[in-house]
């Protein structure tokens, strides 16, 4: 599954730069993701996420390695969990951009999202739309939390 | 004949009390015991086959007070109290069923792993309504798949079981 | 093999709702068990109490009383498609019934189960909506009730508290002139796309037009903007309308691409169901 999105953030580019290497911040920012911890600064981090479809629940404890670091505009990173309790693994491929535009820092981003396992007896349809409301809420929590800090 | 299985000291059981083809049994069950493995590795009555388990298919259909149920997706203690019948006692006392008569005389299986199945869902679908119209007969029956035969054998078959039980 | 879990009988809704509210997500109620079963098979869930509410009294009954028809959460969908008050004030129902799953889910799956599980590819839960039911829901401190419209939040989701146990729907008797449809497409045993329509015909004018869809998307929905589309129209007027209704009601669907089919040819299937749904009560 692949995902495109893009938002737009009032602050500079070294301040949301920033932010995305401050871990513990920006972890809080993907919603069900929680107890993020540095393994290698800058190319290593762990985290649990946690995702809930009515009564289907998954906890991923998570790696994520940074595998390419242009400063101050792109990153390449890959996150995989696998949760075996209920048999299934998730891989999600990120390619983030950011640029200026006029005064505002626009942060784009493509996600590849792989769920493997006994969870994609759920439908692709029924994980594309969990998924793209994850993807979603994270992108808007980055915005809200950058623009609220002074 | 019901092997005890070997249990935790503190697992809870139910006892079930059911008649089974006509006799009355007794057995322990644990709540998360499945009807289809009561049967078949408990009781040794094999014909119910698992085959999907995911109760579309219809090849481990029992009746249940004279109703198909899957029993895959059926828990054991729901039985208490209840009349169960497997394939093994469709036949009385040895002799055939008009439905098990008719499945031979017109072809109405191939490998036979959909028939204990469809022997008796049709049961209940002439018990229930002893002259169905093709129509009738297709819908009722809608849910035990058959891969071998295309269907038309027991189509037949049914059809001509009716037709004699309504002679009697 | 399920893994092993604790079985409790309570014999009250507030006892139901007591356990439920102990036990909190360790605990799950079990009717029919057609879905929740499946689901533990396959691994999926996992709950260390099942919630036995088969011994709760008056669940199971369905009557008519006071212009309402009251249908149990407890009736099995074979009560149901063979239940004499239903065959007379809703056919469509029965209708619908008689095509859920195959004749075994049917005869131990509930109507209650069906709503509350709220899996994406059900029936009941779109003509309900159209019918304007509403579902009974009761806890420990006492019942309330919830408009379909607003019971069906998303995929596996209802708007039920964690505590609390649906005990009934009602439906308020169709007038004279009140009729209804539910059509459904799919080649699976879980439909694709479903469609339910209820209108008041009063001479030649349509009234009181309730539109819903259902199975294309992760929840049943009702399509406001095709309701009053088509409200008060004369009958030819809305057959003309029709398409537009049904472009609206195929948008409204929140059609996902799935095995199921692609987002268009669901959204398509929606106004080409709506059309015959409409057809099929005028005539």
């Amino acid at each position: 599954m692949q995902f495109e999105k893009q938002v737009e953030i009032i602050a500079p580019r070294e301040k949301v730069w920033k932010f995305i290497w401050d871990i513990d911040r920006f972890i809080a920012c993907v919603p069900g993701c929680k107890d993020a911890k540095t393994v290698e600064d800058g190319k290593r981090y762990s985290a649990v996420m946690v995702e809930k479809v009515g009564p289907f629940k998954v906890e991923f404890p998570t790696t994520i390695e940074v595998l390419e670091r242009d400063e101050l505009s792109h990153i390449k990173a890959q996150a995989s969990g696998a949760d075996n309790k209920i048999g299934s693994r998730m891989k999600i491929d990120l390619d983030v951009n950011l640029r200026e535009q006029d005064n505002k820092t626009v942060v784009s981003f493509v996600a590849g999202v792989d769920i493997l396992g006994k969870l994609a007896a759920l439908g692709h349809g029924i994980i594309k739309r969990k998924a793209d409301q994850v993807l979603d809420e994270f992108a808007q929590a980055v915005k809200t939390t950058l623009e609220g800090d002074k | 004949m019901s092997k005890p299985m070997t249990r935790h000291a503190d697992a809870q059981t139910i006892s079930v009390s059911f008649t089974l083809n006509g006799r009355l049994q007794e057995i322990e069950v644990e709540p998360n015991e499945l009807l289809l493995d009561v049967v078949r590795d408990r009781l040794g009555l094999t014909g119910a086959k698992r085959s999907c388990d995911v109760q579309v298919c219809g090849a481990c259909t029992l009746l249940v007070d004279g109703r198909p149920v899957s029993a895959c997706t059926t828990l054991a203690f729901e039985v208490r109290g209840r009349s169960v019948m497997t394939i093994e006692g469709l036949a009385d006392d040895g002799k055939l069923h008009p439905l098990q008569e008719a499945f031979i005389e017109h072809g109405g299986f191939q490998c036979g792993f959909c028939t204990p199945g469809m022997l008796l869902a049709s049961k209940a679908l002439l018990d229930e309504n002893p002259n169905p119209s093709e129509a009738e007969l297709k819908h009722f029956m809608h849910g035990n798949l058959c891969r071998c035969t295309g269907y038309k054998k027991i189509i037949e078959s049914i059809m001509a079981a009716a037709k004699k039980m309504r002679a009697r | 093999m399920l893994k092993r879990f604790r079985l409790e009988e309570p014999e009250s809704a507030a006892e139901v709702s007591e356990l439920l509210g102990r036990f909190g997500d360790s605990a799950k109620i079990y009717a029919g068990g057609t879905e929740l079963l499946l689901a533990m098979k396959e691994g999926l869930v996992h709950y260390e109490r099942l919630i036995n509410v088969k011994k709760l009294k008056g669940l199971s009954e369905i009557a008519g009383e006071n212009g309402t028809i009251k249908i149990g959460a407890l009736c099995t969908h074979h009560q149901l498609e063979t239940s004499p008050v239903l065959q007379q004030t809703l056919p469509s129902l029965v209708k619908l019934e008689q095509n859920v799953a195959n004749v075994r889910v049917r005869q131990a799956g509930s109507i209650g189960g069906n709503l509350c599980f709220a899996e994406p590819h059900a029936d009941p839960g779109t003509l309900l909506m159209a019918l304007g039911a509403t579902m009974v829901a009761e806890k420990s401190s006492g019942p309330r009730e919830i408009a379909a419209a607003d019971f069906f939040v998303d995929a596996y989701e209802t708007s039920l508290k964690a505590d609390e146990l649906l005990t009934a729907i009602r439906v308020p008797a169709p007038g004279a002139n009140s009729r209804s449809a539910y059509l459904k497409f799919g080649y699976l045993e879980r439909p694709s796309v479903g469609v339910a329509m209820a209108l008041t015909l009063d001479g030649p004018v349509v009234n009181e037009v309730k539109i819903a869809v259902g199975c294309a998307g992760p929840a049943p929905r009702r399509v406001a903007e095709a309701e009053a589309l088509l409200n008060a129209k004369s009958k030819d007027e809305a057959v003309r309308l029709l398409p537009q209704a049904g472009a609206i009601a195929g948008r409204a669907s929140e059609a996902i691409s799935d095995l199921h089919g692609a987002q268009d040819y669901k959204e398509h299937i929606v106004g080409v169901l709506l059309k015959r749904a409409f057809n099929s009560i005028v005539s």
